[in-house]
């Protein structure tokens, strides 16, 4: 029984020690981790606030324009690679400006996400972006931060009254854009075609919007079916989902072609007809997400994507947080940044 | 003896029902081979997920965190794969570093007597957060080798090697749970604990021995899924939680007593795969599919009382 027990503190030690060590190997941001712990309990707040302390007088030689402001990026969608890049870029171009900054994921919990804005509104934060995020699921939350008089911004999210800003791709041109490609330039303008959705995104379902306006006006393309994907695994689901439905559809040429109103089930949908061995039905994906352009590239079956311009979209971020704090905000509502279609010539 | 017989083969004909009305309505699709391997490859990740449920459930317990360690196995390979790491090695890891999880989490739960319930839904939110540390919330792919995808699409004389991989835990872990004093054991403490205990066997030992093991099943569920998609992602593991959960409640349905079998488990994760491939083939509309899946979950554990109450 000892024997086991020691057996049992060894295999725990040596997992901890493996966790450590990873830990140790991968580069995260400080920050990141004191916005974890101050999620986590209320308890972490106070201790992640004595850290940010620490950081504010360490860094208060490096002033600039936003220094002395401690801004909260909240989203739910850290794990989606897009998402992850936004957030990278605001909290680089934030803390240029000299501002303090508090990243906060909620892995997919909307719930959770209303939670940490109470949080951030009590402790007094200076201002919030929101990223990926349907403000309209935390309307309630975000009104505690307008009668606080603390500015929301918006990055890939949606707009509502109240918010200072929400900078994003046009998701309904984005759609446009893709559909008309896949419709016109790809299938000539007939065939049959699968969609791959997530309706309850704020964005994606704009492009589905458009996706269901255009098809209409095409007698000569069918739509086979429409599938939701999930998004705690988009790649994977996509797989076999398409995998599936390549069951359902043996013929060569009877799928002309899968809609992706976003690169990952776009991914998932090239990897199944790889593997199925169907070179001819052609994928579109929308957001150009790097692996998405690698297959691109690749020549596969993934022949186009738009790529929506986040770097874009987090300068306008940054800017109007810029301006606000200046005393020459804009006037409140939505800014786009352009965004781009990507073909097998122009992926790089 | 008629209840009796609606227990036992109650679930199995429930599941053979599913894939005769499948077959019927779309035979050459899915009454094909290929579907078959579809269907074995699609749900092999699942099904080895919930073996580990399996074994935590035979000794009575719950584990929450099961959903964190698949995705703590796949971003532990992941990561290890980009930095060079060979294959087997990366795989080897995320299983070690799970089933050390599994072994706290078990002590915790053996040593202080304290409900797993509890314990493992904090033992998840640890891992999320580690997770969230390794990653910074993101998605792993960028400079995965390939060689780490060949276990998810490695295909030996036509089948897969995750499904070979899955059938071959199911077929040793049966022959453990029922042919070994070990395993019969673990079985005993899921049917009365204070028995099993008068009866000498030491509860401590086996329930760490269960949660090691379902910390075993979902570390390495995890690799393999990042090693199919190519890519690690943060929150991959939540979607197998309550789905393992459900092919285990499932796969009780299938022996007498209705407690937990490594059999029960393999037809109740069969159900839910057949399903959610059967109602695609027919290209059911998404939220159909959902409401048609719940609803055979709900029926087979109201057939399965009913039958019990005969």
């Amino acid at each position: 029984m000892r024997r086991f027990r020691t057996i049992t503190k060894i295999a725990a030690a040596v997992a901890m020690t493996g966790v450590l060590l990873a830990g140790c190997s991968t580069e995260t941001p400080e920050t990141t981790a004191a916005a974890t712990t101050a999620a986590a309990t209320e308890a972490a707040t106070t201790a992640a606030e004595a850290e940010a302390a620490e950081t504010e007088a360490a860094e208060t030689e490096a002033a600039g324009p936003l220094a002395g402001k401690s801004i909260s990026v909240m989203t739910p969608y850290m794990a989606s690679v897009t998402t992850n890049q936004m957030v990278g870029y605001i909290e680089e171009g934030l803390k240029d400006l000299g501002a303090e900054v508090f990243v906060i994921d909620t892995a997919n919990d909307f719930a959770a996400l209303a939670s940490r804005i109470e949080d951030v509104v009590s402790s007094g934060t200076d201002g919030i972006v929101l990223v990926s995020a349907d403000p309209n699921q935390v309307a309630n939350q975000l009104q505690e931060a307008f009668d606080a008089n603390i500015p929301v911004f918006g990055c890939d999210s949606g707009f509502i009254d109240g918010m200072q800003l929400n900078a994003t791709s046009d998701n309904r041109q984005m759609g446009e854009l893709i559909v008309k490609y896949l419709f016109d330039d790809l299938m000539g303008g007939k065939g049959t075609v699968i969609a791959l959705t997530h309706r309850p995104h704020p964005g994606v379902v704009l492009r589905c919007e458009a996706f269901d306006e255009i098809i209409k006006d095409y007698p000569d393309i069918e739509l086979i079916t429409e599938q939701h994907v999930p998004a705690e695994q988009p790649i994977n689901d996509a797989q076999d989902i398409v995998a599936n439905l390549l069951t359902a559809n043996p013929d060569k040429d009877s799928i002309t072609a899968i809609f992706a109103a976003w690169d990952e089930p776009a991914i998932g949908a090239t990897n199944a007809l790889q593997e199925a061995g169907r070179d001819e039905v052609i994928v579109t994906g929308v957001d150009g997400n790097e692996q998405a352009v690698e297959l691109i590239k690749e020549g596969t079956n993934l022949k186009a994507t738009v790529k929506q311009n986040f770097e874009g979209m987090s300068e306008i971020v940054c800017s109007e947080i810029e301006k606000y704090f200046g005393g020459n905000a804009s006037e409140p509502g939505e800014q786009y940044a352009p965004a781009q279609l990507i073909t097998q010539e122009n992926a790089e | 003896m008629k209840g009796h017989n609606l227990k036992q083969y109650g679930t199995v004909a429930a599941l053979l029902a599913i894939v005769a009305v499948f077959g019927i309505l779309r035979p050459q699709a899915f009454l094909s081979l290929r579907n078959f391997v579809n269907i074995t490859r699609q749900m092999a990740p699942l099904a080895i997920v919930a073996l580990g449920a399996t074994f935590v459930m035979t000794v009575n317990e719950f584990d929450l965190s099961i959903g964190s360690i698949v995705s703590l196995g796949g971003i532990i390979a992941a990561l290890l794969a980009i930095r060079g790491v060979p294959v087997a090695v990366c795989f080897l890891a995320a299983v070690l570093i799970c089933i050390g999880v599994g072994c706290v989490n078990g002590f915790l739960i053996a040593k202080f007597r304290i409900l797993s319930f509890i314990t493992t839904l904090g033992m998840g939110t640890v891992l999320d957060g580690v997770i969230y540390g390794l990653t910074g919330g993101a998605t792993i792919f960028n400079g995965i080798p390939r060689s780490f995808t060949i276990p998810g699409i490695l295909r030996i004389a036509g089948i897969p090697f995750i499904t070979l991989t899955a059938a071959i835990l199911y077929l040793a872990f049966h022959v453990f749970m029922s042919h070994t004093p070990v395993g019969r054991k673990l079985y005993a403490i899921g049917g009365n604990r204070e028995a099993a205990e008068i009866a000498g066997i030491r509860l401590f030992r086996f329930r760490v021995l269960a949660f090691a093991l379902s910390g075993a099943m979902a570390g390495l569920a995890g690799a393999l899924v990042a090693s199919r998609v190519g890519s690690a992602n943060t929150t991959a593991g939540q979607g197998y939680f309550l789905q393992s959960y459900a092919a285990v409640f499932i796969g009780c349905t299938v022996s007498k007593s209705g407690v937990p079998s490594v059999i029960g488990t393999l037809i109740g994760t069969a159900i839910l795969a057949v399903m959610a491939n059967g109602l695609t083939i027919l290209q059911m509309p998404s939220f159909m599919q959902d409401i048609i899946t719940g609803g055979i979950i709900i029926l087979a554990i109201v057939a399965q009382k009913i039958g019990a109450g005969r």
